[in-house]
């Protein structure tokens, strides 16, 4: 198992689906899920994990998968924006980005939703200051960020009533 | 997209020393390593994962030591209780690294080995006098982290070594310690540490990111922490986050608000 190599099988839980290709070492997280799965709803921009628009979970945690080996992702699951809505049902994530203004151009949505739903699935209740920590690594040119962190809150604030 | 490499997935300590060498260099999370490989600076043949080797993870105190294994993650560190409960400067300082993915992916090991200056996780370490030990096939040796930070992006080990783990020394009483950064890019301007041990009155002050390499001074007690001394003393590096004359400034500043927030705290 140890001989390096320049391809490997792998098996991955793409959205809920198994997915069974073989890939190059080099294969980014992003290239896979884009060209070879054509999910293209992940965007990528800086290539330096500094923007955040190509954020995935990797078992639940959002990683930039513009800097990250697809052969990383063997055997674990991986989540994208494609995830969240159903039969034509936006997720509450999405609904509050739509309430609350908190897209203009729409190009660091995918990887602001996705930072999101990290966070609320691990702690849906944040509370504010949380969330804006959680989400500085981040870049927004259109919309000034609050009401990105107001759509983020609302629906922790809905999740928080909802526990009681 | 990245230049083509091999991959080698190592299970055991001793595969993965027959696999690393002068163009077979480790991997990690890959932070440092695929934005160097994807900007070109760097073209090895092999990547030598070391993520599924048992001796670099994991948090123990063993003996009087915290030891914090090189593969864990900057999230695991700032959350584990061990970490929390000993040296809760470092905990504050990992939860404050980069963003929350690069926390996620990004090593304690893998920090160390790559020396980025502007950094946050060496600085609070020499405060604490932590010691990097390093496995070759040849056996182990241990070297303080403040020599293993050796220069700019250049680290005290040899091609043939992996980083296993760094060790904070915690016998006798709880130290005091502070770190307060000042950042306006991704990265650190400026890192200041400060350790107290309150037995014998003496501080480390160490000073990061702003020059190449952390800096040092020891202080008979927090009172004589000589702010000036160490702002006309630091070898700032200028770039785009500041001149030289305002990187001491800062430097300055900064020392001063680590020792007012060190007594505000009290022991
Ligand atoms: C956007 C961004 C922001 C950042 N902000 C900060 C910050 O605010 N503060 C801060 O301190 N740091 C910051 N960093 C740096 C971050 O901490 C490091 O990138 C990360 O911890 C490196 O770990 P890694 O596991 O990804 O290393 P890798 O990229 O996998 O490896 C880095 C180097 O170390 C070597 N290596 C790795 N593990 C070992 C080992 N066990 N033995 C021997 N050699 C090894 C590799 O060969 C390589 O040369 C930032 C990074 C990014 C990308
Ligand atoms: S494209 Fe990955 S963080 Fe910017
Ligand atoms: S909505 Fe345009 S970048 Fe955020």
């Amino acid at each position: 198992m140890a001989e390096p190599r320049t391809e490997f099988a792998i098996s991955v839980e793409v959205n809920g689906t198994t997915v069974e290709r073989t890939v190059e070492s080099r294969s980014l997280l992003i290239d896979f899920l884009r060209s070879d799965l054509a999910l293209t709803g992940t965007k990528v921009s800086c290539e330096l994990q500094v923007c955040g628009v190509c954020t995935v979970l990797v078992d639940g945690r959002p990683v930039s998968s513009c800097t990250y080996l697809t052969v990383d992702a063997d055997g674990r699951s991986v989540t994208t924006v494609e995830s969240l809505s159903s039969g034509g049902k936006l997720h509450p994530l999405q609904e509050a980005f739509v309430d609350c203004h908190a897209l203009q151009c729409g190009f660091c949505t995918p990887g602001f939703l996705m930072m999101a739903k990290g966070l609320l699935d691990a702690n849906p209740g944040a509370e504010r200051e949380e969330i804006v920590e959680h989400l500085e690594g981040n870049i927004c040119r259109c919309t000034g960020y609050r009401p990105i962190v107001e759509a983020v809150e609302s629906v922790a604030r809905q999740q928080r009533a909802e526990a009681k | 997209m990245l230049p083509p490499f091999r991959l080698a997935r190592p299970k055991t300590l001793d595969e993965a020393l027959d696999a690393i060498g002068e163009d077979q260099v480790p991997y990690c999370g890959g932070t440092e390593l695929l934005l160097a490989m994807g900007a070109g600076l760097h073209r090895p043949d092999v990547l030598v994962d070391v993520k599924r080797l048992p001796e670099l993870a994991g948090i123990r105190l063993d003996g009087n030591d915290l030891v914090i294994g090189a593969t864990e993650r900057h999230d695991r560190v700032a959350e584990h209780p061990l970490v929390r409960e000993h040296v809760p400067m470092l905990a504050a300082v990992e939860r404050a690294v980069g963003n929350a993915r690069v926390r996620n992916q990004g090593s304690i090991g893998g920090n160390l080995c790559f020396a980025e200056p502007k950094s946050d996780v060496g600085t609070a370490l020499i405060a604490f006098q932590a010691v990097a030990t390093l496995v070759s096939p040849g056996g182990r040796r241990a070297l303080s982290v403040e020599e293993f930070i050796a220069g700019p992006y250049y680290s005290a080990k040899e091609p043939d070594e992996l980083l296993v783990d760094v060790r904070i020394p915690l016998g006798g009483p709880e130290v005091r310690a502070e770190y307060v950064k000042y950042q306006i890019m991704e990265r650190p301007t400026l890192g200041v540490a400060i350790a107290h041990e309150p037995e014998t009155g003496a501080c480390r002050v160490v000073v990061g990111a702003v020059g190449e390499v952390p800096a040092v001074w020891t202080f008979a007690a927090p009172d004589e922490i000589d702010a000036d001394t160490i702002a006309s003393e630091v070898d700032p590096t200028p770039d785009l986050t500041g001149s030289e004359r305002y990187k001491r400034h800062v430097t300055g500043v900064y020392v001063r608000r680590a020792v007012d927030a060190l007594m505000s705290r009290g022991s």
